[in-house]
C-alpha cells in the first residue's frame, strides 16, 4: 500500500496546536496526520483541534488515527477536539459513537473550548 | 571524469605532441636558416668584402710607390683602377655591415682609406708632377705607410667582428641543436607513455571493470541480488555499476515484494477459508452473500449459524485495509465464534468480540458490526448496530401495491468495538414479511469515489438497491456492484462485501402475520 503524502499545515493557538490537513484522509494518506499527532503528543503542550475543513473524504482508517490521537494524547495530559462542519464526517462520528466524549465543533475556538473544559 | 572526456583527451594530448613536435621542427629550420644568413650571406661576404678593400688599398699603396720609383703612367692608370675597386667594394660593404659597431669600423676604414687617396691625390702625385719625387715618396713612405697600417689594423679588427659572427653563430647552432634535441626526446617519452595510456592502461582498467560488471550480471541472472560490484570509476562505466547496484536493489526489493505477495496470498486464502463459502440452507429463509474485494485481503468479513431455529448473522468491517485489517477481522470473527459455541447469546458474542479487539489492537483500530438474528419461525429479526451503517430494508410488494419499497433500518445505535470498554448492547426489532430482504453492508458501497471526488453515498445507494429490489438476490447484489464500479469508473479502493437476508416465511406463518405499522419507504422520507 504506498504511502502518500498530505500538507497538514500546524500552527499554534491559545494554548494549543491546530492540526488543518489539506485532502482526503485516507489509508494511503493517514500516515502524515498520526505523524503530526505524533509530534503534538511528544511536546510540552499535548492538546491540539484538528480542523477538518479542508478534508473532504474520510474514511475509518482516518477516523481510527483521530481516534487513536484522542487516546494518547488524553494519556499524555491532553486532549484532541475536532473542528467540522462537513455533514459526511459527523455523520461518521455519530454512527461510530466516536463523537461522544470528544469535543467536535464547527469552528477550531469552539471545539477548543470543549477539550478545555475536558482538561478541567 | 567521463569515458569520452577521457578518450577525446588522450587524443587531444597526442596531438598537442604532436605539434609541439612540428613546433620543435620547425624552430630548428628557422634556426639554421638564421645560422644560414648570418655566416654564408653576411659572414663570409663581410670577410671577402673587407679582404677585397685592405687589398685595394695595399694595391694602390704598391702601384703608387712603383709609379714614383720607375714607370709612371701605367702604375697610376692601376693606382686608379684600384681607387674604382677599392669603392665597389666599400658600397658593397654597406649593405653587409649593418650592426652599429661594424658600421663605425667600416666608417674608419673608408675614411682611412679616402686619407690616403687625398694624400696621393693632392700631395704625392703634384710633388711628383713637379719633379719632387723624393720628397713624393718620402710622403708617401711616412703617411702613406701609417695609412696603410691603419687601414690593415682597421680591416682585421673588421674580420675579426665577422668571425664572432661565425663562432656566435656556432654557438646558436649547438645550444639549438641541443634544446632541440631534450625537447624531441622529452616529446616522444610524453608520446610512448601517452601511447601506453591510451593502448593498454586505459582498455585494460575499462575491460577490467565490465568483466566485473559482466559477473555481476551473471550473479543476478542466477538470483543472487547480494554480489557486491566494486567498480571505483567516475566514468560511465563507473555510472553503469553504479545503476546496476541500484537496479540489484530493485530487484531485490522485487523478490521480497514478491515474497511478500506470496505471503498476501497466503493469508487471503486462509481469510477466504475463515469466510463461508457453504451457507447453511434453512427453510423460510435465503441469505446470499457478495464480496468484492480491492485488495488480496482485507477488513470485511461475515458470518453465519442457523441454531435454534433462527439464522444468527454478522457483517463486519474492521478500519483501515490490507494485513492490518484482516488480522482484526480474524481476531473478530474468532472471538465471535468462540463465544457463540461456548453457548452465548447475542450480547454475550458482542461484549467477547469487543474484549477480544480491546485486547489485541491498537487506539487507531476498530471494527463496526452489524449483529442480526432471524427468528425462522415468524420472521422476527433482532439486531445490534456496533458503530455500523444502517441496514437496509427492501419491503416485498403486496397485492395492492406491487411495488417493492426500502428504507434504511434506523434503530438504537451502539458504538464501535474495540474501542470503548462499553460499547453499548441496545438491540433493536423488526419483523419481516415473506419476501422481504434485509440488507446489510459495508462503507465500501458508500464510500466508493466517482473521479470528481464525489462520493457513491447513502442516498444513491438507496435508489440502487429500491431500483433493483425486484431482482433475486444474487443479481440484485451483481447489478449494485456493477453500479458502485461504475460511478467509480472502475477504480475501488475498499472492499465491497453485502448479505441480502430474505425471509421466505414459515410454513406455519401466515402472510397476514406482517406488521408495517410505523415504518416509511425510503421514497416517502425523502
Amino acid at each position: 500500500m504506498a504511502q502518500q503524502k498530505i500538507e497538514i499545515d500546524v500552527s499554534d493557538a491559545d494554548g494549543y496546536q491546530v492540526l488543518r490537513p489539506d485532502g482526503d484522509l485516507d489509508v494511503y494518506t493517514v500516515g502524515s496526520l498520526r505523524d503530526a499527532i505524533g509530534a503534538i503528543v511528544e511536546s510540552d503542550n499535548p492538546s491540539v483541534v484538528v480542523d477538518l475543513d479542508s478534508v473532504p473524504f474520510m474514511d475509518s482508517s482516518g477516523l481510527g488515527a483521530l481516534m487513536g490521537g484522542v487516546r494518547r494524547l488524553r494519556e499524555a495530559g491532553g486532549d484532541l477536539a475536532i473542528a467540522c462542519t462537513r455533514e459526511q464526517h459527523l455523520k461518521l462520528f455519530t454512527i461510530t459513537g466516536f463523537g461522544e466524549g470528544v469535543s467536535i465543533a464547527p469552528t477550531v475556538d469552539e471545539a477548543a473550548k470543549g477539550f478545555k473544559q475536558t482538561n478541567a | 571524469m567521463s569515458l569520452r572526456l577521457k578518450i577525446v583527451g588522450g587524443f587531444g594530448l597526442m596531438l598537442a605532441l604532436l605539434v609541439l613536435l612540428g613546433w620543435v621542427t620547425l624552430s630548428l629550420f628557422t634556426s639554421a636558416r638564421t645560422v644560414q644568413e648570418d655566416v654564408f650571406d653576411e659572414a663570409i661576404p663581410g670577410l671577402v668584402t673587407v679582404d677585397e678593400i685592405v687589398r685595394a688599398y695595399t694595391a694602390q699603396s704598391a702601384a703608387v710607390r712603383g709609379s714614383l720609383i720607375g714607370s709612371g703612367p701605367i702604375l697610376l692608370a692601376q693606382y686608379r683602377s684600384e681607387v674604382d675597386t677599392a669603392r665597389f667594394w666599400e658600397e658593397r660593404a654597406q649593405d653587409l655591415f649593418t650592426s652599429e659597431d661594424e658600421r663605425a669600423l667600416l666608417d674608419d676604414l673608408v675614411e682611412a682609406g679616402h686619407s690616403f687617396q687625398e694624400l696621393v691625390d693632392q700631395q704625392v702625385i703634384p710633388l711628383s708632377d713637379r719633379g719632387q719625387r723624393i720628397q713624393a715618396i718620402r710622403v708617401l713612405g711616412q703617411d702613406g705607410t701609417t695609412l696603410i697600417s691603419e687601414i690593415e689594423r682597421l680591416g682585421n679588427l673588421l674580420r675579426d667582428a665577422q668571425r664572432e659572427v661565425v663562432i656566435q653563430a656556432e654557438t646558436d647552432v649547438r645550444s639549438n641543436t641541443n634544446r632541440t634535441i631534450v625537447t624531441l626526446a622529452t616529446v616522444l617519452l610524453g608520446a610512448f607513455a601517452l601511447a601506453i595510456f591510451l593502448t593498454v592502461y586505459l582498455p585494460g582498467r575499462l575491460v577490467g571493470n565490465l568483466q566485473k560488471l559482466v559477473e555481476a550480471a551473471r550473479a543476478i541472472g542466477r538470483g543472487d541480488f547480494d554480489q557486491k560490484i566494486q567498480v571505483s570509476s567516475s566514468d560511465e562505466v563507473g555510472e553503469l555499476a553504479t545503476r546496476m547496484g541500484e537496479m540489484q536493489q530493485g530487484l531485490k526489493r522485487l523478490q521480497q515484494l514478491a515474497l511478500h505477495d506470496r505471503e498476501l496470498e497466503i493469508a487471503a486464502s486462509i481469510q477466504r477459508n475463515l469466510l463461508q463459502r457453504n451457507l447453511p440452507e434453512v427453510t423460510g429463509a435465503r441469505l446470499v452473500p457478495l464480496q468484492r474485494q480491492a485488495n488480496l485481503v482485507g477488513g470485511d468479513w461475515y458470518d453465519v449459524a442457523v441454531e435454534a431455529g433462527a439464522m444468527n448473522v454478522a457483517l463486519g468491517d474492521a478500519s483501515g485495509k490490507g494485513i492490518g485489517a484482516a488480522l482484526m477481522a480474524t481476531v473478530a470473527l474468532s472471538a465471535l465464534r468462540g463465544e457463540r459455541s461456548r453457548g452465548g447469546g447475542p450480547k454475550q458474542v458482542i461484549a467477547s468480540t469487543n474484549q477480544a479487539l480491546l485486547d489485541a489492537t491498537d487506539a487507531d483500530s476498530f471494527t463496526t458490526l452489524i449483529y442480526a438474528s432471524l427468528e425462522l419461525a415468524t420472521g422476527e429479526v433482532r439486531w445490534m448496530n456496533m458503530g455500523h451503517h444502517a441496514p437496509f430494508l427492501i419491503r416485498a410488494g403486496t397485492a395492492d401495491d406491487p411495488t417493492p419499497r426500502g428504507y434504511y433500518l434506523e434503530g438504537p445505535r451502539n458504538r464501535a468495538l474495540g474501542w470503548f470498554e462499553d460499547p453499548g448492547l441496545a438491540e433493536a426489532m423488526i419483523r419481516l414479511a415473506p419476501g422481504d430482504r434485509l440488507v446489510l453492508f459495508t462503507d465500501g458501497f458508500l464510500e466508493a469515489k466517482s473521479t470528481q471526488g464525489e462520493v457513491f453515498g447513502d442516498h444513491r445507494m438507496a435508489e440502487a438497491l429500491v431500483r433493483l429490489a425486484s431482482l433475486d438476490p444474487g443479481p440484485l447484489g451483481e447489478e449494485l456492484v456493477a453500479d458502485v464500479e461504475r460511478f467509480a469508473a472502475g477504480k475501488l479502493d475498499d472492499d465491497l462485501t453485502m448479505l441480502v437476508m430474505e425471509y421466505r416465511g414459515s410454513a406455519t406463518l401466515g402472510d397476514d402475520a406482517e406488521d408495517r405499522s410505523g415504518e416509511e419507504s425510503w421514497h416517502s422520507r425523502r
